[in-house]
């Protein structure tokens, strides 16, 4: 059992939505450092899991992995774990910049696009695509609602309503 | 320091969405007697309309008088007050005893008058705080008002996006909502979203003592802007069911917690809902706290859950604690829905949401006392509903409620562990 702050292969896996064979090749690769320990007591910190957030999000960048590599390789774990978490970016404005903005009735400075990965040939694809797409939420395994994608702020919150009255209604369990 | 995690159950359904719940019970750590705390920025930002005038009004100076009072010279403080129009009654100065005296004395020049612009008055507030940005201490706006925002920015939604963005921009917000016309939803809302604290003060006379008390759980906070964060796999949803923010970033739930007082006990229950899964599959997720100084030890505790048949998930033991606390924390969400459905005279809808829930609730008690309290006073409190409410009682049931869910006293104090 790895301590409190780690992960075995097979949870590292599932937190980070890949396979465990993934994660043994990329290990192979030279693309994620080796684990702490070998053989059933080998696990895994949260760096690891940054580092392979970040290379799936540069896969989604159709980047192949010769490129990745070479990104991500010379990066620190600081550096991987904001990129990786890049659509949060803190704002860049201060408390008084918002205020002044608010006040003037004016849209407050939009939140910078999220930093390209450093010396990344091709660009990351935007956070929202022109063209909507269909969602499917499943409620239950039987029904299902489909959305398309984008909705506007207001009928976003509407939804999001639809679906937790819709899934408290046909929750199976208690409480 | 105590930092516990736990979880109701162990298996999962592998067939069906299930619905875990995590409890996570922290006890901060006293303070340091070898460090001078940091210095606090706070604005006090009082609300002066018509509706305030008189005893009111005269019990919000005391409360900001003996505020200031503790306040030491490296501190700052700033006044403001605001009808239809905005004062900067005293801009934010250091709490010298020169500068204490004659904050004092213009405010006492203050008298009521006008309709209720609260959400200038609250913005110019956050803006004296924001000027003199204190990198180690605590940055609050407190907001007194006893009514509603009628003037300038009216919208609730949009006072609940600013103090989330001024929260992120180092500006937090503390409300507190005076007698029967204030709306209690939007004050809540904004110190959740704001990460301060709410107080519903039904007498005049408390208001120096809920306000002074509020300062000084400032100057006695060890741990600033405390987050949990809880990592699980990208399928599960992860949510807080105590009133605290939170939000998705990348592949982790943050959970805002504000400022955490010397020895505080604080409980947060935590929903997680599975996707279908793998017979025999095991999945994990990991909570961890910390805050921006690093005043608390890292810590993080791993949980771990199994995907197992029907038969399984129906004898599994379940962790009572756990079960005690989700069921205060849906008692509490139910009763704020009730009086929501009484105010706007839903009678028998308000009773079902507290029906529904005790029903719920006692699906699961078995034999257990606490929990059967729990039912017992949701099926008292649905009669009360049933029927129309004076305001005030249902300020006081919404705010009760509330602090219940934010493990604090009726009056709405952190609880500690002396």
């Amino acid at each position: 059992m790895p301590p409190d702050t780690a992960f075995t292969l097979q949870e590292l896996a599932d937190l980070a939505d890949v396979t465990p064979r993934t994660v043994r090749y990329y290990i192979a690769q030279g693309l994620l450092p080796a684990p702490t320990g070998s053989g059933p007591g080998a696990h895994y910190e949260d760096a690891h899991l940054d580092r392979l957030r970040l290379i799936k999000r540069l896969q989604r960048a159709h980047q192949p992995l010769a490129a990745i590599r070479a990104q991500v390789g010379g990066l620190n774990d600081g550096q991987v774990a904001r990129l990786a978490d890049s659509d949060h970016q803190p704002p860049t404005d201060s408390a008084v910049d918002y205020i002044r903005a608010v006040m003037r009735d004016e849209p407050p400075v939009a939140a910078p696009p999220p930093p390209p990965v450093p010396a990344m040939a091709t660009p990351l694809p935007p956070a929202l695509p022109d063209r909507s797409q269909w969602e499917r939420v499943a409620l239950t395994p039987d029904i299902e609602l489909h959305i398309r994608r984008p909705l506007m702020r207001h009928q976003n919150k509407r939804v999001d309503r639809l679906i937790a009255i819709a899934r408290e209604l046909l929750e199976e369990e208690t409480p | 320091m105590t930092f516990r995690v736990r979880t109701d159950r162990r298996y999962i359904r592998h067939a069906y969405h299930s619905n875990r719940f995590v409890l996570v019970e922290i006890v901060a750590p006293p303070a340091r007697q070898e460090r001078p705390r940091p210095p606090v920025n706070l604005c006090f930002v009082v609300d002066r309309s018509g509706s305030m005038s008189g005893e009111k009004l005269a019990l919000a100076k005391l409360a900001v008088e003996s505020s200031v009072g503790r306040l030491r010279s490296d501190d700052r403080f700033a006044i403001v007050v605001y009808d239809n129009e905005v004062d900067v009654v005293f801009p934010s100065t250091p709490a010298t005893a020169d500068a204490r005296r004659s904050a004092m004395a213009r405010l006492a020049e203050i008298d009521a008058r006008g309709s209720t612009d609260l959400g200038t008055g609250w913005l110019s507030g956050c803006r004296q705080v924001g000027e003199k940005l204190l990198l180690d201490g605590v940055n609050r706006c407190l907001l007194l008002t006893d009514g509603l925002a009628n003037q300038g920015i009216t919208d609730h939604d949009e006072l609940v996006r600013h103090a989330g963005e001024l929260r992120a921009r180092g500006v937090s917000t503390t409300t507190f909502g005076v007698g029967a016309d204030f709306d209690e939803v939007l004050l809540q809302e904004m110190s959740t979203a704001g990460g301060g604290n709410f107080y519903f003060i039904a007498g005049a006379a408390a208001i120096a003592d809920y306000v002074t008390s509020e300062v000084g759980e400032a100057l006695e906070a060890v741990a600033h802007d405390v987050t949990l964060q809880v990592t699980a796999a990208p399928k599960v949803q992860v949510e807080s069911l105590s009133p605290f923010r939170f939000e998705r970033r990348g592949g982790r739930t943050e959970i805002t917690l504000g400022s955490l007082v010397a020895e505080q006990v604080l409980q947060v229950v935590l929903r997680l809902s599975f996707p279908l899964g793998e017979l025999g599959r095991e999945t994990v997720a990991q909570v961890g706290l910390s805050d921006r100084d690093g005043a608390l030890e890292a810590v993080a505790a791993r949980l771990a859950w199994q995907y197992a048949d029907g038969q399984t998930n129906d004898v599994q033991e379940r962790d009572r604690e756990v079960d005690r606390a989700v069921a205060r924390v849906f008692a509490a969400r139910a009763r704020q829905e009730a009086t929501a459905l009484n105010r706007q005279g839903a009678y028998p809808a308000a009773a079902a949401a507290l029906s529904k829930v005790a029903k719920r609730i006692r699906g699961y008690a078995g034999s257990d006392a606490e929990l059967r309290a729990v039912v017992a006073e949701l099926e008292r409190d649905a009669s009360e509903v049933a029927a129309p409410m004076p305001a005030m009682a249902l300020k006081q049931m919404h705010f009760s409620s509330y602090a219940s869910a934010r493990m604090r006293t009726v009056q709405g104090r952190v609880i500690r562990d002396r």
